[in-house]
């Protein structure tokens, strides 16, 4: 394994910018309409337990990755055919940030360029940052992902004239289902998708840190998810909330007087850059220790490639992707995310209490 | 098309004439080789307006055969 060390900040950091990726663009609970900030609640300390789970299994596993506790607790053969499945996950998830951005961009931003050169320019410069390492990653997220909470404090404050605050109510028009549906789905995106930090985790230099930075940053994401949700409905209204495309772009254009509308699309590049890059070092890096090979970086091109193309093949247009993020990705996201991580801490903790004799 | 030919090309050439300097081991070249061909192959497809069916249709179809997804 590379022998980089980075600092409890910057693992924070880079689970905030995670966190944060696309969720800038798409808001994942919306679905509960003007109850969705029920949905980020509910869905949030179901985020935190999934989180807390995955620092408890690299707790348990200090110095293995993903790959690693895979061949460790399934065996060699059944591990090495799990961490293939996760390479694929990583990769596609990867793509479908891609695509979210390049969507976005090629929507609101730049309508004349053709999406695959917004994205292929995206990650050149994701493909850059992956090749310098975790370490770099890390430091280019302690010096952008601030801007995000400011950012976030800046549009809402700037609409606080244009505000009907009332526009969340009634509560529970439609019972609790729709709720609970869209907690799911923010459990799921995003939340579960840390998993591939997993991959990251034992780069960590203080490990005692682990469960403190990840509950932190959990905390701060449903904070901001809050005051989001809260500044798009009480300006939007709850109608036009559901039915925009992208809701925060959206308010940023009725700030009176001024135009912050490139906020959200600096918001998304910090946030969506950071999301693509530990996906895709995550799938190289799971690549290089399933095939023995020494050095990730030999792969990253390669994966980098890949996962623009699949970014361009996956969805045929906006509509479906949005339709498929909703439908179809929290049920074949559990697996990964619920599943396999629920089986590695029981082996885990098992294994555990046969070291120590305890069993 | 070209442009996509050109891109995968340039891509190809640099990094494999820097994995055979370099000598590195057969399984580096085997599956560089591997992604950078089914993009190649997709992305021509792509171009060609002649779009296969993706990976979303096929694990949503999963799903469905599971009865997971309506």
């Amino acid at each position: 394994m590379e022998n980089t060390k980075i600092s409890s900040i910057q693992l924070f950091l880079l689970n905030i910018g995670f966190l944060y990726g696309s969720t800038v663009i798409l808001s994942p609970a919306i679905s509960a309409r003007n109850d969705a900030w029920l949905a980020v609640i509910l869905g949030g300390l179901g985020g935190a337990l999934l989180v807390w789970m995955y620092a408890s299994i690299a707790l348990l596993n200090p110095t293995k990755t993903l790959v690693g506790i895979l061949k460790d607790r399934f065996g060699k053969y059944i591990g090495t055919l799990i961490a293939i499945l996760y390479i694929w996950y990583f990769i596609h998830l990867a793509s479908l940030v891609f695509r979210n951005f390049g969507e976005f961009i090629a929507t609101v931003t730049f309508p004349e360029t053709p999406m695959v050169v917004v994205i292929a320019i995206f990650a050149a410069l994701v493909l850059y940052g992956v090749n310098s390492g975790i370490e770099v990653m890390s430091r280019l997220s302690e010096l952008f992902v601030p801007f995000i909470p400011v950012t976030a404090l800046i549009t809402s404050l700037s609409l606080i004239t244009t505000r009907d605050i009332t526009a969340f109510l009634p509560l529970l028009e439609d019972g609790l289902a729709p709720v609970l549906n869209a907690a799911l789905g923010f459990v799921t995106f995003p939340f579960g998708e840390t998993i591939v930090f997993l991959m990251v985790f034992p780069h960590l230099n203080k490990k005692e840190n682990l469960k403190k930075i990840t509950a932190f940053s959990v905390i701060v994401f449903i904070v901001l998810s809050l005051l989001i949700f809260f500044r798009c409905i009480t300006v939007l209204g709850q109608d036009l909330l559901y039915r925009a495309a992208f809701s925060p772009h959206l308010t940023a254009l009725l700030i009176p007087g001024a135009n912050v509308e490139p906020l959200i699309d600096i918001n998304l590049l910090i946030g969506g850059g950071i999301k693509i890059s530990i996906c895709i070092y995550a799938a190289a890096k799971a690549l290089s220790q399933v095939f023995g090979i020494g050095d990730y970086r030999k792969l990253v091109t390669a994966v980098t490639t890949f996962s623009v193309v699949l970014s361009v093949w996956v969805y045929e247009n906006q509509l479906e992707m949005f339709e498929w993020a909703q439908k179809v990705w929290p049920y074949y996201s559990i697996p990964f995310q619920v599943v396999i991580p629920f089986i590695l801490i029981i082996l885990s903790l098992k294994k555990g209490k046969i070291m120590t004799g305890n069993y | 098309m070209v442009i996509v030919l050109i891109v995968f090309a340039i891509l190809g050439f640099y990094d494999l004439s820097g994995f055979i300097k370099r000598r590195e081991p057969a399984k580096v070249i085997v599956i560089y080789t591997f992604f950078m061909s089914v993009s190649l192959v997709v992305s021509l497809l792509l171009t060609a307006d002649k779009r296969p069916s993706s990976p979303a249709e096929w694990i949503e179809w999963m799903l469905k055969m599971i009865g997971v997804v309506k």
